[in-house]
């Protein structure tokens, strides 16, 4: 078994920016192009993706927490997310693509051991390389929790691919900056920014062009602020159901540039 | 009607008149000549040169132009207590509207001819009409003068004023004059002019991305100096030539 699987990480300087939705939709995205995608929630401190594949605590078992610390097996932790998918419109899609979820635990107690104790760079690692053994994946995405703290760090250096959300500000570009020197600093191979929450009235061209100046990175994505997004935010995928709406064309590109990756 | 204190009021109403003395004013409506107007009846036309005043004693006129198809086209319309045409009695322009009685009424008619008459025997009279108009042109000038200051400031992106002005601009709120319109009106546009401006700089300065490069350089130093990260740069390190070598 050789792992070829790609890990991408998903993160941003400050919360709230997309990541959890840009990285449930992306990941489904690519299932959809005929991958098979795992999605890791590393945001131990507050995980939430589940909820964006309809999912509820009912339905979690083990989680990335036990592996961590021996008490579970990679193979105990994935949810088939194509198996689990219920009635809502856009998830339902995902019935024919093969996607599993790697939750953490949201328990209180869980969470606070596994800050006390830090997450073992080796061990993690470990865990992220058998995920994509074992479940054959070519893609794993990784939701991180904000900042850069050791966690990030740890995701950060492992991926293959890290995509940096980034609202179009000086705050968020200012904290941008330093993550883009860090990703640099650590060899991650493939760097893209991605734009969220864009005010329509400006024009996306020149945010792209502005912030990839910046950067000396591409820009795979300028995806604009919608409160579509946000009336739509419980359990079921943005890009799914509305393949139209124009965060979801602009999401789709992002998804385009990491499959064109190497 | 020589002593109608009605008729004295509505004289000091007319801005030229209205520095002048009761007794001026008496002396004025003395010479007055009162006259019956008809329905439709055409007071005066448009580029006549006018010779008179009418201040309206009872019923109604409307004040008329004609718009570029040649039809009339309504501008006002004035009733009792009003005058019309009063630039006739010291200036030889011509009519800048029409006025037609829309109704039987009454106008009492002042012409040029009587009324430089009046002057020539009442030197108070011109005095006061001077001084009136002395005084007027002296606050015209003031207004116009901080319209000029301001459209400077303006030109040089300065809206300072804008707060110490507020006073003067609701002075000349009582002033009926064109020139304390223009500066109000004057003062409303820049404030709207300045509220765009700033919505506009408001959206530009979001634009201009800027990175503060000795913080970047700060915060990158701050987390790399770690232990922990120069282990996890050597993991890191050995993990992706491991994953070349696959
Ligand atoms: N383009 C957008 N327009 C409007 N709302 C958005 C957009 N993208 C995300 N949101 C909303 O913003 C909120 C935060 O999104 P999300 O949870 O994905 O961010 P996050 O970066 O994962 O946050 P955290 O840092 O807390 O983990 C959610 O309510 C989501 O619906
Ligand atoms: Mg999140």
């Amino acid at each position: 078994m050789s792992s070829t699987g790609k890990i991408v990480s998903i993160h941003s300087f400050r919360g709230g920016t997309g990541k959890s939705n840009t990285t449930a939709n992306l990941a489904a995205q690519v299932a959809l192009a005929g991958k098979r995608v795992g999605v890791v929630d590393t945001d131990i401190q507050s995980p939430g993706i589940h909820v964006l594949f309809g999912l509820d605590e009912s339905k979690m078992g083990k989680t990335m927490n036990d592996f961590l610390h021996d008490k579970a097996t990679i193979r105990e932790i994935g949810l088939p997310i194509h198996e689990l998918v219920g009635g809502a419109e856009g998830l339902s899609k995902l019935k024919n693509a093969h996607i599993w979820l790697f939750p953490s635990s949201i328990k209180g107690r869980d969470i606070s051991q596994i800050l006390k104790e830090g997450i073992d760079f080796n061990k993690l690692n470990e865990g992220l390389q058998t995920t994509i053994t074992e479940f054959d994946l070519d893609y794993l995405f990784i939701d991180t929790h904000p900042g850069l703290n050791e966690e990030t760090l740890l995701s950060i250096a492992t991926s293959d691919i890290l995509i940096i959300i980034l609202r179009p500000d000086n705050q968020d570009l200012q904290g941008t900056s330093v993550t883009v020197d860090i990703a640099r600093s650590l060899d991650v191979p493939n760097l893209l920014l991605m734009v969220n929450k864009a005010l329509p009235k400006y024009d996306p061209v020149e945010i792209k062009k502005g912030i990839e100046e910046q950067f000396g990175a591409p820009v795979a994505g300028v995806l604009p602020l919608s409160f579509d997004i946000a009336d739509n935010a419980s359990s079921d995928l943005f890009s799914l159901r509305y393949p139209d709406h124009p965060w979801s064309q602009e999401l789709r590109k992002v998804a385009r540039a990491v499959l064109s990756l190497e | 009607m020589t002593t109608d204190v009605e008729l004295i009021e509505q004289l000091k109403n007319i801005a030229i008149f209205s520095g002048l003395s009761d007794e001026a004013l008496a002396a004025i409506a003395q010479h007055a000549s009162k006259r019956k107007v008809a329905a439709g009846d055409v007071l005066m036309r448009k580029g006549d040169p006018g010779d008179s005043l009418f201040l309206i004693h009872e019923g109604w006129l409307k004040i008329v132009t004609v718009d570029s198809k040649g039809d009339e086209l309504i501008l006002n319309k004035c009733g009792p207590g009003e005058a019309i045409g009063e630039m006739a009695l010291l200036d030889r322009g011509p009519r800048s509207a029409g006025a037609v009685a829309l109704e039987d009424g009454e106008v009492l008619e002042l012409s040029r001819a009587t009324f430089e008459n009046i002057l020539d025997h009442r030197p108070d009279v011109a005095l006061g009409i001077i001084r009136k108009y002395s005084t007027r042109l002296r606050f015209a000038t003031t207004y116009i003068e901080r319209a000029i200051d301001w459209a400077q400031k303006i030109a040089e992106g300065d809206y300072s004023f804008i707060d110490q002005s507020q006073s003067l601009v609701n002075a000349a709120g009582d002033d009926d004059s064109k020139a304390a319109q223009l500066l109000s009106a004057f003062f409303t546009m820049v404030r709207k002019v300045k509220e765009r401006e700033d919505t506009l700089k408001r959206q530009l300065e979001k634009l201009t991305f800027e990175i503060d490069q000795t913080r970047r350089k700060q915060e990158f130093e701050e987390i790399t100096s770690t232990e922990f990260y120069s282990n996890l740069k050597e993991q890191a390190k050995t993990l992706r030539l491991k994953r070349v070598q696959k």
